[in-house]
């Protein structure tokens, strides 16, 4: 099987338009899980049996909010949301509308990722920090934080890979990104050449975010 | 400075309800080192670690500097935390974390003023010996350099007691000694009252005043240190005193020789008083050493000699008084045959 160059140049723009979709989609809700993800992973901790904010009421209500999106599957996740997805961007195909459902979906990847980082911590370190007096807050910001950067990154990475993942479904609602580009052209048109640089560009991004993360995670590390 | 009242504390395990600490009551003098002994699982650790609320207490009471810490919770507790300082066995260093930044999240705890912070870590770091680590990461400090660290963050808002779980534990004897001088240096200097646990007896004898023996979540037995040493009461007690004090002489030996077996102790500057030699002079008697040491408990002598002492009956037996008059304790574990 030969592969048409000819055709994947005259198909360029559209693969470079598909490509920054997917970078879209990745960012925005990278983004949003992260802003939301990390307060609601650390307050999952922190809420646990024998922390310092222990709270039982809201540890098990958050913990079954996060189960209850986590257990959905993201392709129903994406059809289920349709109608918040209009609600906030006013509009239910192209990037941003993908956006929202991917949004949804990370957020609790994302906090569970986080919940686990930073029990990875040794406890005796969160303790001495109790008894030196330190405020709730100090705890998080200087102690949980900085302990679980490392780990927290290696998540991030494992999020973005994902999301990478997750947001070529988006084209099943008219989302666009490679995902959708593949489906298009190189499923319903049989269009095998677009399939595989498809293919190839994924491989390709997620080894570099993969790369990147663990270089990253590596280099902030003190221990 | 520390008053503990009918303490106790349970556990509620899948087996059923465990209790780590059993109706103690304790007090700690202002100004002393005292030491708490026993095995692990005898509940000293939960018993410090009452004493700064790690562990809320199912009853009882527990004043530090005059303050029922049981009735505190949220701020008021932070606070009263703020002048209790702790040091640990694993030091509980943020790893991420410079030397400098470790102590200077201390003295956030107390809001201590920017401008006085830079200084005050300075201050701490020369206190404890590593100004010259200010920048590293814990990552890069030996067992005893990170202990150092750790007791400096502990005394950076300069508490009232320091209390120090099991905190020489992980560390070799040499470097045990020299934090155990650091901690009687900040006892002394400082006057800040410490508590201590710990299962090994060479620390108590080095730097305390006064000491509890645990077991089984109770005190079984307490007092000053030397007199603890010199006559402990409880078997417990005893084998933890003869970690210290051995007085195994192989039984090859004991079945050579012939006369009566004495052990001899001496007390205080008595010690080093050749009261031995006096009595050996005086009585007619023959002295023979199996065994003996002086140990310096405190900096005071407490000397340990068993002897195999020969001569005629009479002659021994005067003699043994004649040693007691002197103030040795004599104890004589086998007559001559």
């Amino acid at each position: 099987m030969g592969i048409d160059f000819q055709h994947i140049i005259e198909l360029g723009p559209d693969i470079l338009k598909a490509f920054g979709q997917t970078m879209y989609m990745i960012g925005v809700s990278l983004t949003i899980a992260i802003i939301i993800g990390l307060p609601l992973g650390i307050v999952l901790f922190v809420t646990d049996r024998g922390l310092f904010m222990e709270n039982r009421f809201i540890k098990s209500t958050l913990g079954f909010v996060v189960n209850m999106v986590r257990s959905i599957p993201f392709i129903i996740l994406l059809v289920a949301l349709i109608p918040l997805t209009k609600l906030i961007v006013d509009s239910t195909i192209g990037p941003a509308a993908a956006s929202v459902s991917l949004s949804v979906a990370a957020i609790p990847f994302f906090a569970r990722i986080v919940e686990t980082s930073l029990r990875e911590i040794d406890k005796g370190v969160i303790e001495a920090a109790v008894a030196v007096g330190a405020t709730p807050w100090m705890i998080i910001k200087d102690v949980l934080l900085p302990e679980a950067k490392p780990s927290i990154v290696q998540g991030v990475t494992m999020t973005i890979i994902s999301l990478v993942a997750y947001s070529a479904m988006a084209g099943v609602v008219g989302g666009g990104g490679i995902g959708d580009l593949a489906i298009r052209f190189g499923y319903y048109r049989y269009d095998n050449a677009i399939m595989i640089v498809t293919v190839v560009i994924l491989i390709v991004l997620v080894q570099i975010i993969q790369q990147l993360g663990d270089w990253t995670s590596k280099a902030i590390d003190k221990r | 400075m520390i008053t503990i009242k009918d303490l106790t504390k349970e556990y509620k395990t899948k087996k059923g309800t465990v209790t780590g600490v059993d109706h103690v009551n304790l007090t700690v003098n202002e100004g002393e080192v005292f030491g708490i002994v026993g095995y692990s699982g005898a509940g000293k650790s939960s018993l410090l670690r009452c004493m700064n609320l790690l562990e809320l207490p199912t009853s009882g009471k527990i004043e530090v500097d005059g303050l029922d810490l049981t009735k505190l919770k949220g701020e008021a507790l932070r606070k009263a935390r703020l002048k209790i300082g702790m040091i640990f066995q694993h030091f509980y260093l943020i790893s991420q974390k410079t030397v400098a930044e470790n102590i200077a999240f201390a003295l956030r705890a107390a809001n201590t003023p920017k401008e006085k912070m830079e200084s005050r870590v300075l201050e701490l770091l020369d206190m404890v010996g590593l100004s010259e680590k200010k920048d590293v990461f814990p990552a890069q400090l030996s067992g005893g350099q990170k202990q150092r660290v750790g007791i400096a963050r502990a005394l950076a808002n300069n508490p009232s007691v320091l209390l120090c779980d099991e905190a020489t534990s992980a560390l070799d004897p040499k470097t045990t000694l020299s934090i155990l001088r650091l901690l009687k240096k900040i006892n002394r200097e400082l006057n800040i009252t410490i508590v201590l646990i710990t299962h090994e007896m060479n620390v108590v004898k080095e730097i305390c005043d006064r000491m509890a023996i645990m077991q089984a979540g109770r005190v079984i037995e307490e007092g000053p240190v030397y007199e603890i040493f010199s006559s402990p009461k409880a078997e417990l007690t005893k084998e933890f005193i003869s970690s210290v004090v051995s007085f195994d002489v192989p039984s090859a030996i004991l079945e050579q020789v012939s006369g009566c077996i004495v052990k001899v102790m001496f007390k205080g500057s008595l010690a080093g008083e050749g009261v031995i030699s006096d009595t050996v002079q005086q009585f007619d008697v023959r002295g023979n050493f199996l065994h003996g040491s002086i140990e310096y408990i405190q900096e005071i002598p407490l000397g340990l000699f068993l002897m195999e002492i020969q001569g005629h009956p009479d002659n021994i037996a005067r003699a043994l008084t004649y040693m007691e008059g002197r103030g040795a304790q004599v104890e004589v574990i086998r007559n001559g045959h």
